[in-house]
């Protein structure tokens, strides 16, 4: 594969819903690419459509005008190399972890399966958990199974829906740190979404602020910086953003 | 009240008992158990697959449901003569009545539970690409268990009165047809002891339905 040229590229993409009898368009004239690794935050109020945007790239949603090629290739349905971890779990009540995280997984025995669930219970830190049903777990280990889940199918691109949106401030800040981690050592491409302005900059290495219906891109920032939230760099890239949000937000009153 | 028409505890137990003895209570309940079994097999195999198809494909659903609503107002005790002259007087009517009574409960519920699978789950499925079949044994079928064991405790109970009633109609067997035969009799303490009996089976077969349901959904428990 060429190295030059971009994993995931967004070109042109438009999306309209239904809603009342209503056209509404969700997303206009979305454009980015994305090179193979590379970590892409997209912050923007809710209902801006940026967690639409990530399920037409996942292949769950479909779209009207544009293109959206993963590798050179349309995406025109779901597939293992593009997965999302959603705000909620959505684990399998009625399944133990190790079965919830091996949903994907296909051509491997019982055993074997088993196997590999333990493998990446163990990096998400949830090793002793295997046999248990989602019921009995925290929303944060309920999140790092979810993140395993994904994790297991090794997906060149790991989409991130608000994922930490629904933890309490220092089980977020501790799953940012594994996120992190992760994302060093898979060298997974990922795309995450959240409306959390300091966690965008934090996991980042470029950063898309999204403006609201209908959804455009407003400001795109490469933040390449020492992930230390208390620099001076820090500051500025989060003070440019607010400062986006706020000239926004006067406008449209 | 006269005695004559309404016994006293005592001696309703009494006899009761003394039916044990003799056998006979068993004997009628056997009969009418089978029927219940038979029928009521029947109905939860069917309304089981049909309110999952519907449930899966709206496509049958949209085709299905009018007339399916149609019929369940129907009151199956309605149903009997249509089925004495379809199928005679002897085991297969019965079998019938209680088919009827219990199938449209058990493919509602189904249907209903089916229906009401949380369509994030159905997303993750689709974004695994799962197939059709692990979509349904995976996600629907686990997520409908609950909703499709109260049709089949309902189907349960309705085919118990469905018997009974069918049987104190035409039959020349059953604890149905014991309670009209004690009735015509003028034995009250006999009809009051096979109401009993018919209660008391009732209660045991919601335990073992109950029972099942349990062992069928483990992750219930462990909430």
């Amino acid at each position: 594969m060429n190295a030059k040229k971009p994993h995931l590229i967004v070109n042109e993409l438009y999306k309209t819903f239904e809603v009342n009898n209503k056209r509404v368009t969700i997303l206009k004239d979305i454009n980015f690419a994305l090179n193979k690794g590379q970590f892409l935050s997209i912050v923007g109020h809710s209902g801006c459509g940026k967690s639409t945007l990530l399920k037409i790239i996942a292949g769950l949603e479909g779209y009207e005008k544009g293109t959206v090629k993963v590798n050179g290739k349309k995406v025109v349905k779901s597939g293992l190399d593009r997965l999302m971890v959603f705000q909620d779990h959505r684990l399998f009540p009625w399944m133990k972890i190790k079965d919830n995280i091996t949903i994907g997984l296909r051509g491997y025995s019982k055993s074997q399966k088993d196997d590999i669930a333990y493998k990446y219970l163990r990096m998400v830190n949830l090793k002793g958990f295997e046999n248990a049903y989602p019921g009995q777990l925290s929303g944060g280990m309920s999140q790092r199974a979810a993140i395993a889940r994904a994790l297991i199918n090794r997906p060149e691109i790991l989409l991130l829906d608000e994922p930490f949106g629904a933890l309490d401030a220092l089980t977020r800040i501790q799953m940012q740190e594994e996120i992190m981690n992760i994302w060093q050592t898979q060298k997974t491409t990922m795309i995450l979404v959240t409306h959390d302005i300091e966690e965008a900059i934090y996991l980042g290495e470029r950063v898309i602020v999204m403006s609201s219906r209908p959804g455009t891109i407003g400001m795109k920032l490469n933040v390449d910086i020492a992930k230390d939230r208390a620099s001076q760099e820090f500051a500025y890239y989060k003070s440019q953003i607010y400062g986006y949000f706020f000239k926004h937000e006067k406008k449209r009153r | 009240m006269p005695e004559l028409l309404l016994p006293p505890p005592g001696k309703v137990i009494a006899k009761f008992i003394e039916e044990l003895a003799k056998g006979r209570l068993q004997g009628d309940i056997g009969v009418s158990l089978r029927r219940v079994v038979s029928g009521y097999f029947l109905a939860a195999a069917f309304g089981i697959i049909m309110g999952v198809v519907m449930g899966m494909w709206q496509l049958f659903d949209k085709f299905f449901t009018l007339t399916f609503t149609a019929i369940r107002q129907i009151p199956m005790m309605a149903w009997v003569p249509l089925l004495i002259m379809w199928f005679g007087i002897g085991e297969e009517s019965k079998v019938a009545v209680i088919f009827l009574a219990a199938y449209f409960p058990i493919l509602m519920n189904t249907l209903n539970g089916i229906k009401r699978t949380d369509p994030k789950l159905l997303e993750v499925g689709r974004m695994f690409n799962i197939g059709t079949l692990r979509m349904f044994l995976n996600i629907y079928l686990p997520s409908a268990l609950p909703h499709i064991f109260v049709g089949l405790k309902l189907g349960l109970s309705i085919s118990w009165m469905a018997v009974v009633g069918a049987e104190m109609i035409a039959a020349s067997s059953g604890i149905g047809f014991r309670l009209n035969d004690a009735r015509s009799l003028m034995q009250f303490p006999i009809v009051f002891s096979g109401m009993i009996a018919i209660a008391l089976v009732g209660v045991f077969m919601d335990w073992i339905l109950t029972f099942i349901s349990r062992l069928a959904t483990p992750w219930a428990a462990s909430k």
